[in-house]
């Protein structure tokens, strides 16, 4: 279990709701996950740091089904569960 | 692929092979096989090796794994399988492999691979950008497991 409470979407205050919505419709689900809300703890760090993501997920040089798969490859490198 | 990958990785960086591609002053804790002193059932398994990479010369992971022809030969035959141009081809398996070995940290595989994936065409501005997305998620699998976060989509996290 996570070591840290994990806000409900509705605990963050009005300006968070939009990075919330923006990472609903990025990956086409209806749920806010957790790690947008972790992001969140300090929204400065989050806003740039989900940027940054976006930017380097977009289709470019390679496709975004390409990254999607190289996201997945360091996911199962990592043995990250999440 | 991510298998073989981390395979002939462990073995490379463990025995300190040298880099292939990079100056490197690694010197290998056990004698690699020299292309000149091989068998000619090793020479014939350096020979496709050479074809499959375009060098003159076998990568050093596999002239260490020559010290035991039968194994080189079979391992080989499996990662020239895995790395064949299937569903993926195999230039994509090629930029895989270069995040395998860059998240698992692996001189060895990030030398080889990156060799690979530009030798097969791969433009500076698709290695940047695979690179950011290398980055982008060591960022939150950190983050992920430092705060143990239950995967999103298992029913039994709970909330």
């Amino acid at each position: 279990m996570e070591i840290v409470r994990i806000r409900e979407p509705h605990e963050f205050p009005p300006e968070d709701q939009a990075f919330m919505e923006a990472t609903k419709s990025w990956f086409k689900i209806d749920f806010v996950p957790k790690m947008s809300r972790v992001l969140l703890t300090i929204p400065e760090f989050g806003r740039a740091y989900g940027r940054s993501s976006r930017r380097a997920m977009a289709d470019g040089a390679l496709t975004r089904a390409q990254k999607e798969l190289i996201a997945t490859m360091v996911s199962a490198i990592n043995a990250c569960e999440y | 692929m991510a298998g073989v990958t981390h395979g002939l990785n462990a073995v490379a960086d463990g025995v300190r092979l040298p880099l292939d591609f990079s100056p490197s002053t690694r010197v290998p804790l056990l004698p690699l096989v020299e292309p000149s002193a091989a068998t000619p059932e090793v020479g014939s398994v350096f020979g496709e090796i050479c074809d499959f990479y375009a060098v003159g010369a076998p990568p050093s992971v596999f002239r260490y794994m020559a010290r035991d022809p039968g194994f080189l030969r079979s391992y080989w035959a499996a990662t020239r399988e895995a790395f064949a141009d299937r569903k993926l081809d195999r230039r994509t398996k090629e930029l895989l492999a270069l995040a395998a070995s860059l998240t698992a940290k692996s001189d060895y595989g990030v030398d080889l691979h990156l060799r690979e994936v530009r030798r097969l065409g791969m433009s500076d501005q698709g290695v940047t950008e695979a690179i950011e997305v290398v980055q982008c998620f060591n960022t939150v699998t950190k983050i992920a497991d430092a705060l143990q976060l239950r995967p999103d989509f298992d029913p039994s996290a709970g909330d």
